[in-house]
């Protein structure tokens, strides 16, 4: 309560041999954060250039058709300084080529053998699609998809096509039409198939993967940093509207009662104290001249009198026909 | 504040972390799908089996099946133990096996004729079609995105039908191969003209950074000329350089291209790097 009125230079005040002092909490401050922020910065500068590193897809769709060819679509960062980028095709056999840039303006596109020159121009993404007949074999009944993919890729297999050889792991599995779909990782995959009619007879059920247990585990922490950074929040808020409250709460009709204070101005004289009792029993507010013929003080004692209790925030003055009229504040806080 | 500030810091930091974990729970598999897959595959053996040989499977295929069978029966049992290592060898066992069987099974059935020539010839043209399909709505998006209609505004339209005509054709059995060939050199002219268009809007902006790079590989070519290269291929860029520009003033941006690849071999031959900065 007493910091309350406490003068703000205290805290700052040098030593009487003029040492100056340093708060040791201020620096331990100040170096956690800077430490925070440097291992901010360290973790930032560490992902950024694996989210913008360029020529590596972002995106890698293939579908296959019954006929076996293979409609891929993928998305590329592009280093935007420079006119034109490479890009390898999975085959040289290649149909129906688009190719769009940033503003989804075409592209200018010259194939040679198995790969793509494409002129982009100061554009940072290329979208390209074309479909490919080099990827599906087929001996006998027996379809056999091969890539060496560059990253990680989603295949979306024929209707009514079953599995049945693959070499590599896949990472998952849903069921998109009665379609098979996996995604599968970067690599050399060699995928065996064979048309059935029964082929999903019992169909796969949507998997309840890892990755959506994971995301929620990630939605939670968010949840749970937020709701224990506004708890921080409102409890420091409760804090202050509480050391508000002690001077507050005693206000009724607008006045402080006595009590309350004196409690705040312990250090007021007598005669002063004479002065606020008087006011407050006149519903808080007198003229300086009733209270110079109620305590019969002269002219020069009274003013006086009246602005030591001004100084100390007890009381207002405000002018009334040409007379002062002197008022009990209604809050102490102002001054604080 | 400081606590304000230090949570901010805080959201910040998992901001930037979590779609980088995202990505790594992303890459973790389920392992019930491995079995999942097994199973549809071993069920899949089976069928080809019982329809190829009936009774009589040859003893290598039969060998062959029971270690994929065991393998996915290993795999089931390694799931219920969470033992994860174990289930992925035991994928890769299982579906080993059945891939070799699929492969005889394949090599003997070649001559086995599921489907008439006339339904798998129609197959394909009509897998054909569809991906003509698909390409022509794609043009059509980025068409519309442009505000191209006025110029497209009748071209597919007339693809369109010319796609329905063709489905007609392989439903009464005609040959629709002529309009197939038709389609695609319509289809290409369409791609061409909005190419142009394209080029004609991004015009402005291709213009500029051409200059720019053409400024930053005179200034090299200049930098260069005291090194030691060869002076009649520096000649050659700066000669390259001023055909480049003299192009752009006239805005023929497309010849300027043109040129300009000309110039990245000679520039490739000086080791001068063609990257803008």
């Amino acid at each position: 309560m007493t910091s309350l009125i406490e003068p703000t230079q205290l805290k700052h005040s040098l030593g009487d041999d003029g040492i100056l002092f340093v708060r040791n909490d201020s620096i331990f401050d100040t170096m956690v954060k800077t430490l925070l922020l440097v291992a901010s910065m360290i973790i930032v500068a560490a992902l950024l250039p694996i989210q913008s590193s360029f020529s590596s897809p972002r995106d890698l769709d293939l579908i296959i058709y019954p006929d076996g060819t293979t409609h891929v679509t993928t998305e590329i960062e592009v280093d935007p300084f420079l006119t034109d980028y490479e890009l390898n095709l999975f085959g040289s056999t290649i149909d129906n080529l688009v190719v769009i840039g940033d503003n989804e303006f075409l592209l200018d596109t010259d194939i040679i053998d198995d790969s793509v020159l494409i002129q982009t121009f100061g554009t940072t993404v290329i979208s390209i699609e074309y479909d490919i007949h080099d990827l599906v074999s087929k001996q006998g009944k027996l379809w056999t998809f091969y890539l060496d993919s560059p990253s990680d890729f989603k295949l979306l297999l024929p209707q009514n096509s079953a599995i049945v050889g693959m070499t590599n792991l896949p990472i998952n599995m849903e069921i998109i039409n009665d379609q098979n779909q996996l995604t599968l990782s970067s690599g050399k995959t060699e995928i065996d198939y064979f048309f059935s009619t029964n082929t999903i007879t019992n169909p796969i059920v949507e998997p309840k993967n890892e990755t959506d247990y994971f995301s929620y585990l990630i939605i939670g922490g968010i949840i749970v940093i937020v709701l224990i950074g506004i708890a921080i929040f409102v409890r420091n808020k409760q804090k202050n509207l509480n050391s508000v409250e002690h001077i507050e709460i005693p206000v009724k009709n607008n006045i402080l009662n006595l009590e309350t204070i004196f409690k705040l101005k312990p250090d007021l004289r007598e005669d002063d104290k004479e002065l606020v009792k008087f006011i407050f029993n006149n519903d808080g507010e007198a003229l300086e001249s009733e209270l110079r013929k109620k305590f019969l003080q002269p002219r020069t004692t009274m003013w006086r009198a009246v602005k030591r209790l001004e100084r100390e925030g007890v009381i207002e003055i405000e002018k009334k026909d040409l007379q002062n009229l002197v008022k009990l504040r209604k809050s102490m806080e102002e001054e604080q | 504040m400081k606590k304000l500030a230090l949570f901010t810091i805080i959201i910040l930091v998992f901001g930037t972390i979590s779609p980088s974990l995202d990505n790594q729970a992303y890459a973790q598999n389920d392992p019930s799908i491995l079995l999942r897959i097994a199973i549809q595959a071993d069920n899949q053996v089976v069928n080809q089996l019982n329809n190829i040989y009936s009774n009589q499977i040859p003893k290598n295929i039969e060998i062959l099946y029971n270690k994929g069978h065991t393998a996915v029966n290993s795999l089931d049992q390694s799931l219920s133990n969470d033992d994860i290592e174990k289930a992925k060898q035991d994928f890769l066992l299982a579906m080993n096996s059945f891939m070799q069987i699929s492969r005889i099974i394949s090599q003997s059935s070649e001559n086995v004729v599921v489907k008439t020539t006339s339904d798998i010839s129609n197959q394909k043209i009509s897998n054909e079609l569809d991906r003509l399909e698909k390409y022509v709505k794609t043009l059509e998006s980025i068409s519309k995105r442009h505000n191209d209609s006025a110029q497209n505004s009748d071209n597919f339209p007339k693809a369109y039908s010319l796609i329905k005509e063709i489905r007609n054709q392989i439903t009464t059995g005609e040959n629709p191969s002529k309009n197939i060939n038709q389609l695609k050199i319509f289809v290409d002219s369409i791609k061409n003209d909005m190419r142009k268009s394209a080029a004609e809007k991004q015009s402005i902006a291709i213009k500029q950074f051409f200059e720019r790079l053409i400024d930053q590989i005179d200034q090299k070519v200049i930098q260069v000329k005291d090194s030691g290269i060869d002076q009649t291929e520096i000649d050659k860029a700066k000669g390259l350089i001023l055909e480049i520009r003299e192009l752009l003033s006239k805005n023929q941006i497309n010849s300027a291209k043109i040129v300009y690849s000309e110039l990245k071999v000679v520039l490739k031959n000086i080791e001068i790097s063609v990257r803008i900065t």
